[in-house]
């Protein structure tokens, strides 16, 4: 079984693992993901999911990395500076409809990949954040209440 | 020349609606394309509008044959923020339930793999003990779907009497080792239909991080009961089936040997269960802000949670939820390459695909 000690410096970091909620933490710097992948597909582990949270006011988007490595649960946060991420498809194949998900329901831009058509909705254009769309119709509705 | 046949969205091979847009040569498949979305609802986005008891709820709904798996590892995960753990009676009934749950989601697949193999007998025989199966969790919950057994910090309802659960289950197990497994197991019909056809490689699942029996019959021997023990099963005995053809009759085999260990773990965990309380009979929680995980081992393969809370807060901020199927349906793309057109039903088939699941 590979040990987490020695997964910090294939990565180029010095912090430590955090024990956290059931996962094992890394915080990781948002321009160093496709180096990660690399690190996770060397020591064998499985890709499990990507989530991603729109923080409050302008502060943009966090996206947590899920790595299985011999039943042990390792995740990697990432603060986006702006609305994009290089992808990890090429890399790692299993990322390819969560990438798509993400890019559909929050607008980011995972570059260096194409997009196929919309995965999970059907009609309008990818990459807007649906969450801007559901609080824009829910200000619509709140000021036509307010007319009646 | 190439030609597309569109499966879906809605076709008699399929359960749920999704689309395979297959492009052949004569009655070969050469690639295909999967379209999906026909059952998005939203769930993840209502769920931050649900307090911690009707989250639970909502998330039931997820899925109609695995609800009792998404409202426990939504539980664990809510619990991981609350600092809770439910009782050793609890987690012996949420094992206890998981795999009659899971019994019931294999029976329900073996009886719909049948049909497809046009042994039309055998799809009946299923159906009636999955009657059966349902008749157990209905005596446990009061509900044969959506049983709403999980709490934070236990399960609402305990099992009074697990003598008469048993013999209920020791019937089940004697049917299906009588019909079931030998057809599945030994049958001409079966082989001659499911071998050798819809091969997914150990390269292919280990690239595309497939879970569950397809993994398992791929040559993977990955189980989240095994890997990272929850609930009770670290205590009980078991073994994880495991096939290295990764064709249809491989999971086939690996279903039909995990009802047999179903029905093992069943027997342990009636007669081990612990006394005490079944759940923590806490009412009000105190929510951390930050964000928990749990994993658990669905009949389709691990589900994954993460639940992020605000301190003080009545909603989630955020529930994300990773199925199994969402990992184990772009297999199907390289299952069907090379395959006759007839078989395909049958190839979308033997993943168990969940679409109610896989779009949320």
């Amino acid at each position: 079984m590979i040990s987490l000690e020695t997964i910090p410096e294939k990565l180029g970091t010095t912090e430590p693992w955090v024990d956290k909620g059931g996962v094992h933490w890394l915080t990781q710097d948002a321009t160093k993901v496709r180096e990660l992948a690399k690190a996770m597909n060397e020591i064998h582990a499985r890709f499990i999911t990507i989530t991603a949270y729109q923080l409050p006011k302008d502060e943009g988007f966090r996206l947590e990395y899920h790595w299985d490595l011999d039943g042990r649960l390792l995740g990697f946060s990432m603060q986006l500076a702006g609305k994009s991420i290089e992808s990890i498809f090429d890399l790692t194949e299993a990322a390819d409809w969560i990438e798509r998900e993400i890019h559909e329901e929050y607008g980011i831009d995972f570059t260096g990949r194409e997009y196929e058509p919309l995965l999970l909705r059907q009609g309008e254009t990818p990459g807007v954040n649906l969450r801007d769309v559901v609080a824009a119709s829910d200000a619509v509705a709140a000021s036509s209440k307010e007319k009646i | 020349m190439s030609y597309k046949i569109p499966m879906g969205p809605y076709h008699p091979g399929l359960e749920e609606p999704y689309k395979l847009d297959m492009i052949c040569e004569g009655e070969t498949v050469l690639d295909a394309k999967l379209h999906i979305g026909f059952n998005f609802r939203g769930i993840e986005h209502l769920a931050e509008t649900r307090n911690h008891i009707q989250v639970i709820a909502l998330m039931e709904r997820v899925c109609g044959i695995c609800s009792f798996i998404h409202t426990l590892t939504l539980c664990r995960a809510m619990e991981g923020v609350a600092g809770v753990t439910a009782p050793p009676r609890a987690q012996y009934i949420r094992v206890i339930m998981a795999e009659l749950e899971r019994l019931h989601s294999h029976v329900l697949w073996a009886g719909i793999a049948a049909k497809l193999m046009g042994f039309k007998t055998m799809f009946m025989a299923c159906f009636e003990i999955r009657e059966k199966i349902m008749d157990i969790l209905a005596a446990i919950s009061g509900n044969r779907v959506n049983y709403s057994m999980n709490r934070i910090g236990g399960v609402n309802r305990d099992i009074t009497d697990p003598q008469s659960i048993l013999k209920m289950v020791e019937a089940l197990e004697g049917e299906m080792a009588r019909t079931v497994i030998p057809i599945f197991t030994t049958s001409r019909t079966a082989r001659s239909r499911c071998a050798g056809i819809g091969v997914l490689t150990k390269e292919q699942a280990v690239s595309l991080g497939v879970v569950g029996p397809v993994a398992r019959a791929s040559g993977l021997p990955q189980d989240l009961r095994k890997d990272a023990p929850y609930a009770a099963y670290a205590e009980l005995d078991f073994d994880v089936p495991v096939q290295p053809d990764g064709d249809v009759r491989a999971r086939l085999l690996v279903r039909a040997l995990e009802i047999m260990e179903s029905c093992k773990i069943l027997r342990q965990a009636l007669a081990k269960l612990p006394p005490g309380e079944f759940n923590t009979g806490e009412e009000k929680f105190n929510f951390i802000t930050g964000t928990s995980t749990a994993r658990v081992e669905a009949p389709r393969g691990e589900v994954m949670y993460s639940v992020s809370w605000k301190e003080g807060s009545r909603n989630p901020a955020r529930v994300h939820v990773r199925t199994p199927t969402y990992v184990v349906m772009p297999a199907i793309r390289w299952m069907v390459k090379g395959a006759r057109l007839a078989d395909t039903p049958l190839i979308q088939a033997s993943i168990d695909p969940c679409y109610s699941c896989t779009d949320r």
